[in-house]
């Protein structure tokens, strides 16, 4: 009880004090602000439809790189850990690893992982209003490799996007909803 | 103590003017849902003329499209129906892109969805430049444009006699609320154009600063026109620091020692704290009548081009 009043002051704290860590006028870092590091630990949902029944998990996920096509050329296509929304639903292809802790033990094990491709073609408004993600993840349950052909879209300027994922081989099937805060 | 927080959080919050302002925020928002938007009964249909010396058209909100001479600006466009998704125009927008067969230059004031339209944008003609604030190019497409140039403040480029400069103004960052953290102070800006001896400020979107629009009137030496915004007014609760209503865009307008102001920023599309319909419009009106400055307030209708100077006409 009290460690968990510690816990939602240190978050409340930190989230108002959303500022860029070095103090500079920008943060060329956009990732170093308090903020941005606690919405990270707002996971996704979803729930794998496969032969035993329908697993929930929450899900993590950590993009290492991105190449964004639909920015200015003005500006760097690439970003590591962290991007400017736009230049992800305006168009791009991004690394993505995840980790996922299943609600109940799945084949075993509560926790998963996660890594793949997943590129962005802009639909609307540049993608900022609706967005197609088209990829291939592997994700492993229990040890075991399964890979999925991924597709969906994303919305309200990319924050929210749904994809489903589905492995041919295993028949498995896996509904994924993100909340996005790049 | 810790499982009563949210209890206490919101009798505190229904106790408070809070409820009050976003039950009414909440309500308008609905209801503008259902509102058919009010359609401009005459377009700009040729807002680009021959023998102008300065001449500019008013789209709706804060887009503005300025002529100079033989050179064409366009001043945060915005042709959509909605903007952020969400806010819905009371009026159409005064001038369909489709009559514009060129521009010279683009001008983005700032980040937010009622200035920087990515699909509005789409429909300009791409020969022209396009100028972006100071932080503005990770949340820029590429959109085909001659050129993009972000402008630091008081950064000038000059491009065949244009002279663009960047000058400070009060506003703030982000596009889509929690990028503020990390964007830090840059994202939004005025600009100063000069062309063949005509000079024009356009403020973009701002609160009032004294220091900042005495400097720009100082460097610049004043203005042939000010294009300054004058709402949201109800700005007690929330925008004291990033908009100007009426009374302040007029000082703004003296700061800068501008000879004409165009008012923007108001009656266009759903502002949901300001207590009445044309609220904005209805104090400038008393604050025009009160400081005595009726002729150098240039008040268009959404659609309505005013040639300010032009061959021996108004303002010579």
């Amino acid at each position: 009880m009290m460690r968990s009043g510690i816990y939602w002051k240190a978050f409340l704290l930190l989230a108002a004090l959303d500022i860029p860590l070095f103090g500079q006028e920008a943060s060329p870092l956009g990732w170093t602000t308090p903020g941005w590091i606690w919405y990270q630990t707002i996971p996704g949902m979803s729930w794998t439809a496969h032969d035993a029944g329908t697993n929930y998990a929450l899900e993590w996920e950590v993009m290492p790189l991105l190449y964004s096509f639909g920015l200015t050329k003005r500006a760097t296509p690439w970003k590591m850990l962290f991007t400017e929304p736009p230049a992800r639903f305006t168009g791009s292809v991004e690394v993505l690893i995840g980790a996922q802790l299943y609600t109940s033990e799945f084949r075993g094990s509560h926790w998963g992982f996660s890594g793949g491709v997943l590129g962005h073609v802009p639909l609307i408004e540049r993608g900022e209003y609706l967005a197609l993600n088209v990829g291939a993840m592997r994700r492993w349950i229990a040890g075991a490799p399964h890979d999925f052909a991924v597709g969906g879209a994303s919305t309200l300027f990319g924050f929210i996007e749904y994809n489903v994922h589905y492995a041919p081989k295993s028949e498995m099937w896996v509904h994924q909803v993100g909340v996005r805060f790049f | 103590m810790f499982r009563l927080l949210p209890i206490l959080l919101l009798l505190s919050f229904l106790g408070s003017g809070c409820s009050f302002v976003l039950g009414r925020y909440t309500s308008r928002a609905l209801g503008q849902i259902v509102e058919p938007i009010k359609p401009v009964e005459q377009k700009a249909t040729a807002p680009v003329r021959d023998s102008v010396r300065l001449a500019a058209t008013w789209i709706g909100h804060a887009s503005v499209l300025i002529q100079i001479h033989d050179k064409v600006f366009i001043i945060d466009p915005v042709f959509s129906n909605t903007v952020g998704m969400l806010a819905q125009r009371a009026i159409e927008a005064g001038l369909d892109p489709s009559v514009l067969t060129r521009l010279d230059f683009t001008l983005i004031s700032h980040l937010h969805f009622d200035h920087f339209n990515y699909g509005s944008i789409d429909r300009l003609p791409k020969e022209g430049r396009l100028i972006i604030p100071p932080g503005g190019t990770p949340y820029t497409p590429e959109f085909g444009f001659l050129e993009t140039i972000e402008l630091q403040t008081w950064e000038m480029q000059e491009w065949d006699g244009v002279r663009i400069t960047a000058v400070p103004v009060q506003h703030f960052s982000g596009r889509y609320g929690f990028d503020i953290g990390w964007m830090g102070r840059v994202g939004y800006t005025g600009y100063v154009i000069e062309y063949k001896g005509v000079r024009v400020f356009l403020a973009g979107d701002t609160g009032y600063h004294e220091e900042h629009f005495k400097e720009i009137g100082r460097r610049f030496g004043g203005f042939d026109l000010a294009a300054i915004p004058i709402a949201p007014v109800n700005s007690r609760i929330f925008s004291s620091r990033v908009h100007v209503g009426p009374e302040g865009a007029l000082q703004i307008m003296r700061d800068v020692n501008a000879r004409m102001m165009l008012p923007i920023h108001y009656g266009t599309f759903f502002q949901g704290m300001e207590p009445e319909p044309n609220f904005a419009e209805k104090l400038l009106l008393e604050a025009i009548s009160e400081q005595d400055v009726a002729d150098r307030v240039v008040k268009l209708d959404v659609g309505e081009t005013r040639v300010l100077k032009g061959e021996g006409g108004l303002g010579d």
